[in-house]
């Protein structure tokens, strides 16, 4: 218990160190959160008991029934704490590998939610046709996989589930004993007697605890769930009380990789990628991770505190193998990890409510975690082209002309921009889709405005509606019945947010998807009230819901609210947000006949929410740690599945300097979401309003990330298809080495072979690059040479402000777009340039992936995806050859998600109206010869200049040799070769 | 290997319609698209000596990027289009090829063949129409522009005269001055004496005290309603601009608390429909009356809040020395005695009048002699007291013709001042006339070289926006050119709650009225206005117009 107290101290001094922006005192920490206490209270006896600790729960063997698909398997578990309570287990194993764990209560007096995994999950799983479960006296096991490398065990008595591979353990559930589901029970005066004879209202656990000694005799359970009902039936934090009119009811369970050292996930968080400790000696935060969706103003630059979503998933990586955990919880979750040596890591979950629905996915490498998990809630959602450019936001454009001058602004400095944005006020009152008249009269011309320019526009709407009679959205959600209602179950929950008071539309509610899609029509319609004053060029960004609810219990609704399905807000809270993008992303879909990709921006997700829209990482703040650390969180959400990711550019509050905003706009072009916005008290900051250096500056990185959006929408095409994120830290890269497992400042974007590593701080010249392997990687822009080595190596290279340190990896093909345009779409007809960067054995490969960008016809087979391959066709011949090739027939299965092509057009109308775009550039790095032809195969000789330098194959550094071929004039959509000899 | 060196490559194939070698090429540069004898040509910063051919074949090769200014693929260059039938103009690069029709390329050359239509006969004609119309307005406003600059000529002569006649007065007043000043100076001599004994007085050093204390007071005073008066104002602007993103419901609590104390309505209430709110607003109003009744009933003698307002500084102000004397005359004559003696003529028959008044005279005398009363043996001190007074008035009286005066100077080196009211000074006409913009919620009114307000129409303060700074003070304009009496800067308006002092930039142009067109509000408390003025309309220039076509 010392070391309890200890923490709290620890606790208090840091809430009081960093309560100048963040409110510290709005948001709970475990010791306020009356389950978290309980568990980690549960955790602490634990401890304290060492190898005496026994878990009460165990299998009843006698119980277990294989299922005819036998994949699965029930049993009947106890505990011997309560003998008359029970619970039910069920282990499946998926075709893939991943075995889902399901336990609940059966019989209880009421029913724990189950509802979780329903939505996060794309389908259900099918199960694995080749297991067999083989029971024995103590445990019960199965053997799989290729090699039959993996096993999982369950053990009866204390019930204990490990995966193991290889004989080696890799994910272990209740290994310490922290398993503990609480169950339904009957709030009487007679059975608190009983129960706790010494317990007295109001005092608190460590008070408690001190006497816990002398209770023991008397309270059979004390030992394993403490001598108080702490916060069992009412629970108050500041104003607020949560009546709890289920009672306790909460999910303790450990989940240990005893052969895993490192660990990634479960954000949203401000920390580092590899999650540092939350217990044991030493840890660096002193409260566990805290999954709650939540709005916090000026979240800190490195806390466990939870901020806007919530992605229960979890890498273990060590050298050997890495292995995940899902863990389909929708309520509040606190995670504590610790580590008892560098190479294992134990984690603690703690969750208020629902069943437990744990899948733990067992790799073995990072790219089968990332497979295995979107089998499970999908892969991110190829977005439109052109959400890929530069999204322009502020809050707020005051008015439509205020977007004609920005918009006009742009072109004259000629700086590349797809989107325009709204934020709240341009509503009228804060009644989203409701334009303010006097600032906003000509709503849809001044989309058109946008729109004739090739661009678009995103406008916010919230998920809370005015309540006023004037509002039809508001109307229409009260009248069909469609709110979220308070504790009574009767009546509309109503709460603050912008729009003053509010309620919530209840989108666990089917009845609330339908008429939410009648809503974004475009025209008029007969069900309904629908947005007529917008367009087909209008998205959406969806803020606020999490929710945000201003005078809530920590700034969000009451726990104790009702949900369709008469589930409490306590048990959907973290998918709540989910359902509002996802419904979004639906609506907009279906506005038009022939659907085209809708964009939508989401603050609160959970995990499945990559297929529905982008995420950003919330009101940052202007400061070096903010860009920082959302490099690292934009790394964190991307290995958890959202790979469509970004922070606000600048930074939402604060006034940033020009270098800063310079910085920032680095971290935005290699950002998957690139989006500047600004807090509505900032000075305006759009790039064309600097002075020279710092506009030309921006303009170059805005212009570079264009020339780069081949890059990325090939890299997206591929996420979609294999889950793998876009943008790929080193454990991601390089799995084996150890170097790299706690990088998480730089990375590479796709399988693009770009290495970069953005500057987030202020005066810096110089920094070190972290090269993995041996291997060349060239400069990005000077062409230098840097080499790496097996055991890794740090390279210094400059940086000063107008760089930003970009490599190609040897051996990859770079195809970009360098004709500077006003926006993406006027890029659809402009030439190719490809980088070709020979790797140390004079081979280099990449893929290029296009469509129109915007529709669904890729998934009918209209799309252009090609390979460029450069090698030596003889080893030691005196020729290098590279070749463009058709991958669409290659692998018609994996070129779109979810799309199984019988075949492959790669003459298809898409590619025919792209028919005439061509190479116009083709740089060749590292050649180790000056060639003395380029010629077309079967073709024509082409122009090339030659610049002499460090070739691939040589073990120096320099500036590496250039051959430059000015335009070969060969198809982007046909096959073609083109020889260098020397 | 094949042996042979490559120093030029072959000539590439020539494409069907390849690009002329001129095309989207400024005129003034034609000349320079021709071959060097050597069949090269130079890039134009001389950097690079390329192939002939490599000019305007879509790849770029000049690092200046002139060897391709009609196909759009070196970065940062210019495309000309001729537009044949209307004016030519320059594009960006970016825009050339880029599937978007430019406005300023009527003809379409800026985009492959079929993309654009040449629309340069309808463009043209719109063009020339528009400009027609802009003509007339400027035509239209640079008559009243000079009958504004008449104005000011006559301004000019009215100051002038003014200056004239009031240094005439300046110099016959300075001669009363002197001419009171020797009186004064005389009879304060004899009577100084006198007057320090009587100022000895205690009541007259309690009067003095009281005096004082009624001074502080009235300063304390003031100084709490400023206070006030500024506490009001930061949360009225807390109230109307409080920024709910700080999700601080302590911010919402005082502006609740605030709305109740000054009987304001519910800002964004929330529960209610706007009638609701509104009937809110009016008890809370009747409620405020009913306060107002009660401090109403005053003790006796008590002022209210309106007469000390109005007439404390009266009081205060008040000649404490004359009082004196007067409490001396007063004094003198009793009451009762004066009732019988000074008011007895109400009495006597009008025929009796002349003879009693004879009788007063001799009575009051010996009346004096005896002590009985005093007489006004040293009356002299209120005299020296008339003297000065008179001298200071006209003192006063000259001190105002000299600021008179010199306003009138002032304001004439104003009235041409190229940063004042302009070279011609066109601007005098409009110093303090005051546009206004009704918005909805607020009134926007600036007055010119003065201040700019927002005036809410729904109750509330009215803050001030700024006040007159400074023309448009870009380093890049320079004073007197027409672009910097395109914008006006008002500075240092109320401060915003939680943010910096609001200012306005007022943006003109040439139109036939005087008139604010729109306000917004860019970036916290920064305006942006934009209005139009027949001061900034031009004569039109003919020439020029013609060398436009």
């Amino acid at each position: 218990m010392r070391s309890l107290q200890l923490l709290g101290v620890l606790s208090l001094l840091l809430v009081a160190q960093e309560s100048l922006a963040f409110k510290a005192h709005d948001f709970k920490t475990c010791s306020q959160s009356g389950f978290c206490r309980r568990g980690r209270a549960l955790s602490a006896r634990a401890k304290e008991a060492k190898s005496s600790w026994k878990s009460p729960y165990s299998v009843d063997p006698g119980s277990i029934t294989v299922a005819s698909d036998r994949a699965t398997f029930t049993a009947g578990v106890k505990s011997s704490l309560y003998p008359d309570i029970k619970f039910g287990l069920e282990l499946r194993v998926h075709d893939d590998g991943v075995v889902r764990v399901r336990m609940d209560e059966v019989g209880g007096i009421r029913k724990r939610y189950d509802e979780a995994a329903g939505w996060a999950l794309i389908a259900e799983p099918t199960v694995s046709k080749d297991i067999k479960w083989t029971s024995g006296k103590k445990n019960i096991r199965a053997v799989y996989g290729e090699k039959k490398e993996n096993e999982i065990v369950v053990v009866f008595e204390p019930l204990k589930i490990s995966l193991l591979r290889n004989g080696k353990e890799q994910v272990v559930l209740n290994g310490q004993g922290l398993l503990h589901m609480e169950h339904f029970r009957t709030k009487t005066p007679e059975v608190t007697h009983t129960e706790e004879p010494a317990a007295q209202e109001g005092e608190e656990v460590i008070a408690n605890s001190e006497t816990q000694v002398v209770i023991k005799a008397e309270n059979p359970r004390a030992w394993f769930e403490g001598d108080t009902e702490d916060d069992w039936w009412e629970e108050t934090f500041s104003s607020w009380t949560d009546s709890k009119p289920k009672g306790p009811e909460s999910l303790s369970l450990d989940i240990s990789f005893p052969n895993h050292g490192t660990i990634y996930g479960i954000p949203q968080h401000a920390t580092r990628l590899a999650l540092p400790t939350t217990t044991g000696e030493s840890p660096v935060f002193s409260d566990p991770y805290r999954l709650y969706n939540a709005d916090v103003f000026e979240y800190l630059a490195s806390s466990p505190v939870s901020i806007y979503g919530s992605i229960p998933v979890l890498h273990a990586h060590s050298v050997d193998s890495t292995v995940g955990i899902f863990d389909a919880v929708a309520s509040e979750t606190w995670i504590d990890v610790g580590r008892a040596s560098e190479k294992s890591t134990e984690t603690h979950w703690i969750s208020e409510s629902g069943i437990l629905d744990l899948f733990l996915m067992p790799g073995p490498t990072p790219e089968d975690i990332f497979r295995q998990y979107s089998k499970l809630t999908g892969t991110p959602v190829l977005p439109a082209h052109w959400s890929l450019g530069y999204h322009q936001c502020r809050w707020n454009y005051v008015s439509s002309d205020d977007v004609r001058t920005v918009q006009k602004r742009f072109d004259q400095d000629d700086i590349p921009v797809d989107v325009f944005w709204l934020d709240i006020e341009y509503s009228e009152d804060h009644k989203y889709m409701i334009w303010d008249e006097k600032t906003f009269p000509d709503p849809v011309e001044m989309v058109n405005d946008v729109a004739a320019l090739g661009r678009k526009m995103v406008v916010i709407v919230d998920p809370h509606l005015k309540r006023t009679s004037n509002y039809p959205v508001y109307q229409e959600a009260s009248e069909r019945g469609l709110l979220v209602k308070t504790k009574s179950a009767n009546d509309e929950y109503e709460g603050w947010c912008w729009s003053g008071s509010s309620s919530w539309i209840d989108f666990f509610n089917p009845a609330a998807w339908e008429w939410w899609k009648g809503v974004f029509k475009t025209q008029k319609s007969a069900k309904g009230w629908s947005w007529t004053q917008s367009t087909e060029a209008v998205h959406i960004w969806n803020d606020m819901n999490e929710p945000s609810v201003f005078n809530g219990p920590e700034i969000t609704m009451p726990k104790d609210n009702i949900h369709h399905g008469g589930w409490e807000h306590r048990d959907v809270h973290n998918i709540n947000g989910m359902l509002f993008s996802n419904l979004t992303h639906q609506a907009v879909a279906a506005r038009s006949d022939t659907p085209k990709r809708p964009f939508v921006l989401t603050r609160a997700f959970y995990a499945g929410s990559q297929r529905f829209g982008a995420m950003w990482t919330g009101d940052n703040l202007g400061t070096w740690e903010h860009m920082a650390v959302n490099v690292k969180m934009v790394l964190s959400i991307n290995i958890a599945g959202m790979s469509y990711a970004g922070s606000d550019v600048g930074g939402f509050f604060g006034n940033p300097e020009p270098d800063m905003l310079v910085r920032w706009y680095q971290v935005g072009a290699f950002a998957p979401f690139f989006r500047a916005h600004a807090h509505i008290d900032t000075k305006r900051r759009e790039p064309f309003l600097y002075d020279q250096p710092y506009k030309g500056m921006m303009r170059d990185m805005l212009r570079l990330r264009y020339s780069m959006l081949p890059v990325w929408y090939t890299a997206f095409r591929e996420t979609t298809v294999t889950g793998v994120p876009v943008l790929r830290p080193h454990y991601v890269m390089f799995p084996k080495d150890p170097r790299g497992f706690d990088i998480d400042d730089q990375y590479y974007v796709g399988a693009s072979g770009l290495l970069v590593k953005p500057i987030t701080a202020k005066d810096v010249t110089e920094t070190t690059v972290y090269l993995a392997e041996d291997q060349v990687y060239y400069d990005y822009f000077n062409h230098f040479a840097y080499r790496g080595a097996t055991k890794g190596k740090d390279i210094t290279v400059p940086a000063a402000l107008h760089q930003i340190p970009l490599f190609i990896r040897g051996g990859s093909i770079v195809p970009t777009r360098e004709r500077p345009r006003r926006s993406s779409t006027s890029m659809k007809n402009d030439p190719f340039t490809l980088r070709v960067a020979l790797g140390k054995a004079g081979y280099a490969r990449g893929d290029l992936y296009l469509d129109d960008g915007e529709t669904y016809s890729h998934q009918k087979g209209q799309f252009v995806w090609r390979e460029f391959i450069a090698e030596k066709p003889m080893k030691k011949g005196k020729t290098i050859r590279i070749s463009s090739k058709d991958l669409g027939s290659a692998k018609p299965n994996e070129a779109v998600d979810g799309v199984t092509l019988k075949t492959f057009n790669p003459a298809n109308e898409f590619a025919k109206s792209i028919g005439d775009v061509r190479v116009e550039k083709i740089i060749v790095l590292g050649i180790t010869t000056k060639p003395t032809a380029v010629r077309i195969e079967g073709g024509e000789d082409l122009i090339w200049d030659y610049t002499p330098g460090v070739a691939c194959s040589d073990k120096k550094e320099g500036i590496a040799s250039v051959l430059t071929i000015k335009d070969p004039k060969v198809l982007i959509t046909k096959d073609w070769a083109i020889t260098i000899q020397w | 290997m094949i042996p042979w060196l490559l120093l030029l490559p072959l000539p590439i194939p020539v494409v069907a319609g390849a690009v002329d070698k001129t095309f989207g090429v400024r005129p003034d540069l034609v000349s320079k698209y021709t071959s060097l004898k050597s069949g090269n040509w130079k890039c134009l910063d001389g950097s690079k000596e390329i192939p002939w051919a490599y000019v305007n074949d879509d790849s770029c090769d000049c690092p200046d990027g002139s060897d391709e200014p009609g196909t759009g693929a070196c970065p940062d260059t210019y495309f000309f289009c001729r537009n044949v039938g209307h004016i030519g103009a320059s594009i960006p690069s970016s825009r050339v090829k880029d599937g978007l029709c430019e406005p300023e390329c009527c003809d379409g050359s800026d985009e492959r063949p079929g993309v654009c239509k040449n629309v340069c006969k309808e463009i043209g004609e719109e063009y020339r129409q528009k400009r027609d119309a802009e003509r007339k307005i400027q035509k239209t406003g640079s008559k009243i522009r000079s009958s504004y600059i008449t104005f000011a000529h006559k301004e000019k002569k009215r100051l002038e005269a003014l200056i004239q006649s009031t240094a005439q007065e300046i110099e016959s007043q300075e001669k009363e001055v002197a001419r009171l000043k020797d009186i004064a100076d005389r009879t304060e001599s004899l009577s100084k004496a006198a007057l320090e004994h009587k100022k000895q007085s205690p009541l007259y050093r309690s009067l003095l005290e009281h005096s004082n204390a009624i001074k502080s007071l009235q300063r304390e005073h003031k100084k709490h309603l400023e206070r006030e008066k500024a506490l009001g104002e930061i949360l009225d602007t807390l109230r109307t601009g409080y920024n709910p993103n700080y999700q601080d419901m302590a911010v919402l609590e005082a502006v609740r608390g605030w709305e109740e104390l000054a009987g304001l309505p519910h800002i964004n209430d929330v529960n209610k429909a706007s009638s609701d709110s509104d009937d809110l607003g009016e008890d809370e109003g009747d409620e405020e009356n009913k306060e107002e009744t009660t401090e109403d009933v005053l003790d006796d003698g008590m002022w209210s809040a309106g007469k000390l307002d109005l007439e404390l500084d009266i009081l205060v102000a008040s000649d404490y020395v004359s009082l004196l004397l007067e409490h001396e005359d007063h004094i003198r004559t009793p009451a009762e005695e004066g009732s019988i003696l000074f008011d007895l003529t109400s009495y006597l028959p009008d025929n009796l009048i002349p003879q009693y008044e004879d009788f007063k005279d001799t009575l009051v005398s010996w009346l004096s002699k005896f002590g009985i009363i005093r007489a006004a043996d040293d009356s002299s001190a209120a005299d020296s007291s008339h003297a000065t007074q008179a001298h200071n008035a006209a003192q006063r009286e000259l001190q105002k013709l000299k600021t008179e005066n010199k306003k009138a100077g002032d304001d004439l080196a104003e009235l041409f001042n190229i940063h004042g009211f302009g070279a011609e000074g066109e601007w005098k006409k409009l110093d303090n006339t005051c546009l206004k913009k009704d918005t909805g919620d607020y009134t926007y009114e600036v007055c010119m070289f003065g201040e700019a307000r927002q005036i809410p129409n729904k109750g509330g303060s009215t803050f001030s926006l700024g006040k007159f700074d400074s023309w448009n003070p870009s380093e890049d304009v320079k004073p007197g050119e027409p672009a910097y009496y395109q914008k006006q800067v008002f500075k240092h308006g109320t401060r915003c709650w939680n943010g910096p002092e609001r200012n306005v930039v007022l943006l003109l142009t040439c139109g036939t009225e005087n008139a604010l067109l729109t306000v917004a509000e860019l970036e916290k408390c920064e305006y942006q206005f934009t209005g139009t003025t027949p001061a900034l309309c031009l004569p039109l220039d003919d020439n020029n117009s013609k060398d436009e076509l």
